[in-house]
């Protein structure tokens, strides 16, 4: 290069020269311009709420001034203080710290033995009827959790609390507060919930495990035994932890099930704490609580991408098998078939019957002819204080159900298509700095549990700033939470989509002489098509499951239909909750299924959202 | 049509201290069938992407005719959808959502050109290609030959001036390959296009070009007719890259007291060479007049590959390949006289740079020219 500097002022340019030819490039590239545009887009909407919920946790707040001796807006230790060393702690901090580790733990534990036993039975053994058991014991990972937990309430529900009674209660059987409330359910419903998605990913690495090695293995002269043990499980290591991992991310987020089954006996988890201080307006508290789950899922999340990495280094090439690799149950066949059913029984039949039957019943776990009652759904000129018709025949049903079309609708279509722009730039893009900007951004609500995120959101767009105005309370603040709660997973696909087109179709249609917009329209969204589709219902259906975004962040005007069923919770209009409760459900369900039939995806795949 | 002029080009890719491109200035003249020959990773690709406009350059020029359509000193850039020209990719590139017809008629829509004209255009080149049988159908349901076809019409329908074609015979077997060099051929011929062409093989490279240009690391080595190329490589690198079998390298600096080196030394002035190539064609088992002797050496193997033979010879540590038509008449492990042609022989210096071999023929010229070989083109 030195060389031909001297010979020739032509060929390497002044650094005036580089920059104007990269300005007439970006001019001409509008890759570039879309890059920057979203990259400012997703710094106000995920990093500037995730930054100054860090900052609050530090500064003095409204109101705090007298508390901290400090002027408002200040640089203050008191709250982290408070949290960490303070006769206080133990209570806000410690204790929920503590309950949510034990409920994360236990639940991995459960899950993962119950789970991996269902993918080596489904996988790996002759089970009757395995193959429509593949689809049914994914089911639980379909409904929202707090279904669970809501027919868990009906079913053991006691006098601790007031309202409705529990069907046992009204049988005559007295539950205890341990099995009613608190630990013991919370981790029975997180490890149902989780048990499919433990099939899930050990299922799919069992299948892509080359049967050459074990093949190989036998063929040496090792008892099945030892390649159980050698060969297959050291094989599944890092599956197995990354799924422990990955459950124990979305635990320490959980906020639903703690918040139906732990506040009625005071059983606080992190998330659960972090909305206590957000409702009591401790937004400083608030800052703290929402900093420590980001950091325990951030080092989660570190740890499960650090293993990934370690993975890799054993990537298996799949092969074909030569042997048989299902081996016959025998005499275990109707035990294994019957543990199989029992987990469908109590994940999926009882939830949804319990549920579906609380909502005909006058009174609850009265199993008489005349208690049932079809009142709750289209009934008029009920006997109650609110809430006089059916559920059906309820306006704010109805406007609840709209503005959850209208809201996540809005907010999944936006999404998809930004998800799709992302991968574009992050594909095409000649600057690599921005691709990876804006790949990492994207990504990082995934390491913020929603009830965090949705804090952060709050604090920053509650009040006006600059230009933008206050936006609590209306749908627009529900839509971009939304927007940056689903990015992690509308980016991961659009990366996915744009990086399996390839650069080519595109670059032929510029060859043949189309500008972007051309491009984008005749060829890369209509090539496309399917993985925008998948990219758009897909988080709406988790969009319709999902409550932590909107507990913290919908008001009555803007309610969804879960925060709507939780405030028919709230008000113990049992009967009416657990009908919307089921109705969600029962959306959510059938919508998976539907758009995996559409897409054309495994349903493994498209749950990984 | 215009020239295509590259001047002191160069492409360097983040995250790698190699350039891709490095000082490259090339012109391809009009209506010139120009291939651009080198291993994987030598650059080639790039170079042809950044005469399309998929990417930009690092340093220098590229101009297209009268227009300088990428340049850092004029601070200039011309994206590849107005520059008017076709490229053929390696992986042809079809749109899958669009039928053959749709295909080829993209760009001519985009042309804004009435629809009966686009019609006719359309219909044909299909006819030409020979692919009007399958214009209802979607690129997915052709083999790889007919999608390649369709993906040469797609960009003749518009007449480019210029037309790329990146290694577009690579996914193709055998017997297409040599059916659709022939085609590139006639097409050359019809539409006098500007053709530049990468590949990484020699023979579609021989078979095919009217000027080949050899790269290597980045680096432009060579520039020259196919026949030139092979024939008087201006440094190691070409002569052993191209050549089938490949050329036979002989160390001379580090000569061995009872080898080749030695022996030639007697014959030929090899002052200031370090190395020495002989053609495994350029060798012969029988004494002609021009040849220059080799001596007795070992034939270990004989390699029949169907019409002609490869014959494994040695001497000490060191080993010569020989090529021939001429089914050998001499066994395995048995002491054979060879010789070489004076033509055939190629000096290399310490820095691999060619050595004019006029030295060689003038101390043959004495001896009376015989009837082994027509006299040597020149250069």
């Amino acid at each position: 290069m030195a060389i031909g500097k001297q010979v020739a002022g032509l060929g390497v340019g002044t650094r005036m020269d580089v920059l104007r030819h990269h300005l007439a490039v970006a001019q001409r590239e509008p890759v570039i311009a879309i890059g920057v545009i979203l990259a400012v887009i997703f710094s106000l909407l995920i990093l500037a709420p995730v930054i100054s919920i860090l900052v609050n946790a530090a500064i003095v707040q409204i109101g705090d001034a007298a508390r901290t001796r400090a002027p408002e807006g200040a640089f203050t230790l008191y709250y982290l203080t408070r949290a960490f060393a303070s006769r206080m702690s133990s209570i806000l901090l410690w204790q929920p710290l503590l309950n949510t580790a034990s409920i994360a733990i236990g639940a991995i534990g459960i899950s993962m033995t119950v789970g991996g036993i269902l993918a080596w039975l489904v996988n790996r053994t002759d089970l009757a009827g395995r193959r429509w058991l593949a689809t049914g014991l994914i089911i639980p990972f379909m409904l929202p959790t707090w279904t669970l937990a809501l027919a868990w309430t009906t079913i053991f529900k006691n006098r601790t609390v007031g309202g409705q009674p529990g069907w046992l209660e009204t049988l005559g059987f007295a539950t205890p507060d341990w099995l009613a409330y608190g630990r013991f359910p919370i981790i029975i419903i997180l490890s149902l919930h989780y048990a499919p998605f433990v099939i899930l990913i050990l299922g799919a690495a069992l299948q892509r495990l080359d049967a050459q090695l074990e093949d190989s293995a036998r063929i040496l002269g090792a008892s099945r035994r030892r390649v159980a043990f050698q060969i297959v499980l050291p094989l599944m290591r890092p599956a197995l932890l990354s799924c422990g991992l990955l459950i124990l991310a979305d635990c320490i987020g959980e906020f639903a099930v703690p918040y139906v089954l732990g506040l009625p006996v005071q059983f606080d988890t992190l998330s659960t704490s972090l909305y206590r201080a957000i409702s009591t307006r401790q937004s400083g508290m608030a800052a703290v609580m929402a900093a420590v789950i980001m950091v325990i899922g951030v080092i989660t999340l570190y740890i499960d991408t650090r293993m990934m990495r370690e993975a890799r280094r054993f990537a298996i090439v799949g092969g074909k098998g030569a042997m048989d690799r299902r081996r016959p149950l025998g005499r275990w066949q109707i035990p294994a078939a019957g543990f199989a059913l029992a987990f469908f029984t109590l994940g999926v039949v009882i939830p949804l019957l319990t549920l579906f039957l609380s909502t005909i019943m006058r009174v609850p776990g009265r199993f008489s002819l005349e208690n049932f009652t079809f009142d709750f759904w289209i009934g008029t000129n009920l006997d109650t204080v609110a809430l006089r018709s059916g559920i059906l025949l309820t306006p704010e049903f109805w406007s609840a159900g709209l503005n959850t079309v209208v809201i996540i609708g809005a907010a999944s279509l936006a999404s998809g298509i930004m998800g799709l722009l992302v991968g574009y730039v992050v594909i095409r893009t000649p600057f690599a700095a921005l691709g990876a900007f804006l790949r990492q951004i994207t990504f990082m609500p995934y390491l913020v549990p929603g009830i965090a995120f949705a804090a952060a959101i709050l604090t920053l767009f509650a009040v006006p700033r600059g230009p933008i105005p206050a936006l609590y309370g209306t749908s627009i603040i529900l839509i971009l939470a939304l927007i940056a709660d689903q990015m992690p997973f509308a980016s991961r696909s659009g990366i996915a989509a744009m990086a399996q087109l390839g650069k080519e179709p595109e670059e032929a249609a510029r060859i043949a002489g189309a500008g972007w917009l051309r491009r984008m329209t005749s060829i890369v969204m209509p090539i496309q098509k399917r993985a925008l589709a998948s990219a758009i219902l897909l988080p709406f259906i988790s969009g319709i499951k999902g409550v932590s975004l909107f507990i913290i962040l919908a008001v009555p005007a803007t309610d969804v239909l879960t925060t709507y069923s939780l405030r028919l919770v709230d008000y113990n209009y049992t009967q009416a909750a657990n009908a919307v409760v089921l109705m969600i459900a029962l959306l959510a369900l059938f919508g998976t299924i539907l758009i995996n039939r559409l897409t054309g995806n495994g349903i493994a795949k498209g749950l990984e959202s | 049509m215009p020239d295509i002029n590259l001047t002191h080009v160069s492409k360097n890719y983040a995250g790698s201290d190699h350039p891709a491109v490095d000082d490259l200035n090339l012109t391809i003249a009009d209506g010139e069938f120009m291939c651009l020959l080198g291993p994987s990773g030598c650059g080639k690709t790039t170079t042809l992407r950044m005469i399309a406009g998929l990417e930009h350059l690092s340093g220098g020029e590229i101009s297209i005719g009268e227009r300088v359509v990428d340049s850092i000193p004029a601070g200039a850039f011309v994206p590849p959808e107005q520059r008017r020209l076709g490229l053929v990719f390696q992986s042809y590139a079809l749109w899958p959502h669009m039928t053959v017809e749709r295909n080829i008629d993209f760009g001519l829509r985009l042309r804004k050109l009435p629809e009966a004209e686009r019609r006719a255009k359309v219909a044909d080149v299909m006819e030409k290609l020979r692919i009007r049988d399958y214009a209802k159908r979607y690129p997915s349901q052709l083999s790889g030959g007919q999608q390649q076809r369709v993906a040469l019409a797609r960009m003749l329908a518009v007449n480019p001036d210029i037309l790329l074609l990146d290694e577009p015979l690579s996914n193709l077997d055998a017997a297409l390959r040599l059916e659709m060099r022939a085609e590139l051929r006639r097409l050359h011929e019809e539409f006098r296009t500007t053709i530049v062409f990468v590949t990484h093989d020699q023979w579609e490279a021989m078979t095919l070009a009217t000027t080949i240009a050899v790269m290597n690391g980045g680096r432009l080595q060579q520039v020259g007719a196919p026949d030139d190329i092979y024939s008087r490589p201006v440094n190691r690198f070409v002569a052993e890259f191209i050549g089938n079998p490949p050329i036979n390298m002989i160390a001379l600096d580090a000569a061995q007291p009872a080898g080749l080196a030695t022996r030639l030394s007697g014959t030929l002035s090899l002052t200031g060479a370090a190395s020495l190539g002989i053609r495994p064609e350029e060798i012969t088992l029988s004494p002609v007049d021009n040849a220059v002797p080799l001596g007795a050496l070992r034939l270990e193997s004989i390699m029949p590959t169907g019409g002609s033979w490869i014959l494994e010879l040695s001497l000490g540590g060191e080993r010569l390949f020989h090529a021939t038509h001429i089914r050998p008449s001499a066994k395995p492990s048995q002491m054979v006289d060879c010789f070489a042609w004076a033509e055939g022989l190629h000096l290399f210096d310490a820095r691999g740079q060619r050595i004019e071999t006029n030295e060689i023929r003038v101390r043959h010229a004495a001896q009376p020219v015989g009837l082994g070989r027509p006299a040597p083109v020149p250069a």
